[in-house]
């Protein structure tokens, strides 16, 4: 069987990363389903056209700052949606 | 050359060409067919008979194949009329890494399974996508996704 390019360890981490989002919507309403899906997609897809892939260090901030953003959305308490919005919102003041 | 690889195995198996086709290509990890054979042995109560167990075996492979086309059609927006081969890879078909996660995640809610990162990583094939979903299904690999 044809083969795909190995994945690098970061793209790993960001496909993991997008599983996790994907795996955690599920378990809240199908409606806030809907909108995490949405929302998780859109920003995972503008990243991927806009950012340099050779740009780890801002490529592994972005990491982080998900993986934080992923816990968060873990609490049952939590809907998730209205964080990343401010957090898309206020990106660009992220930047040194 | 295809061609008459199918023909000889379809001849073989007493199975329609394309399900032929199917299983020759799931034949090359003798492991899965393996397991699944002895599944649905122990399951359905066939015995020795070859080609009666062949061909329950080729129209589960069949099916699982379809569903996946299915499913692959849905995420990546195809038509209907889109054709696809067991053997279409999901970047031919316009998937990016993203949409091939999407993809993993919408068949393992389908068939009930959970798909380890390593193995959804090595699925690049709609072939790949149903080969592991029948030994998962068949070994109880997986458990069911979180409820939703």
């Amino acid at each position: 069987m044809a083969s795909r390019s190995k994945l690098s360890g970061i793209q790993r981490q960001v496909l993991a990363l997008y599983r996790g989002f994907l795996r955690t919507a599920r378990l809240k309403s199908p409606e806030e389903r809907h909108r995490i899906e949405s929302v998780v997609s859109a920003e995972f897809r503008e990243n991927a056209r806009n950012i340099d892939r050779k740009n780890f260090v801002y490529i592994e901030y972005l990491l982080r700052r998900g993986k934080k953003q992923l816990e968060q959305l873990k609490d049952p308490d939590i809907t998730g949606l209205s964080t990343l919005e401010i957090n898309k919102v206020y990106k660009p003041l992220n930047l040194k | 050359m295809a061609a008459a690889l199918s023909a000889v195995v379809s001849a073989k198996l007493g199975c329609p060409p394309a399900a032929a086709l199917g299983s020759w290509k799931g034949s090359r990890i003798s492991s899965r067919n393996l397991v699944s054979m002895k599944t649905m042995t122990a399951r359905r109560g066939l015995v020795s008979l070859r080609s009666p167990r062949f061909r329950v075996f080729c129209a589960a492979k069949a099916e699982t194949v379809g569903k996946v086309m299915q499913i692959v059609k849905q995420q990546l927006a195809l038509g209907e009329e889109a054709k696809l081969a067991p053997e279409s890879q999901f970047t031919e078909l316009g998937a990016d890494s993203l949409d091939t996660v999407e993809i993993v995640m919408a068949l393992e809610e389908e068939f009930g399974i959970t798909v380890e990162e390593d193995n959804a990583q090595s699925i690049t094939t709609i072939q790949d996508a149903a080969d592991l979903i029948d030994k998962l299904v068949a070994g109880g690999g997986g458990k069911p996704p979180a409820a939703a």
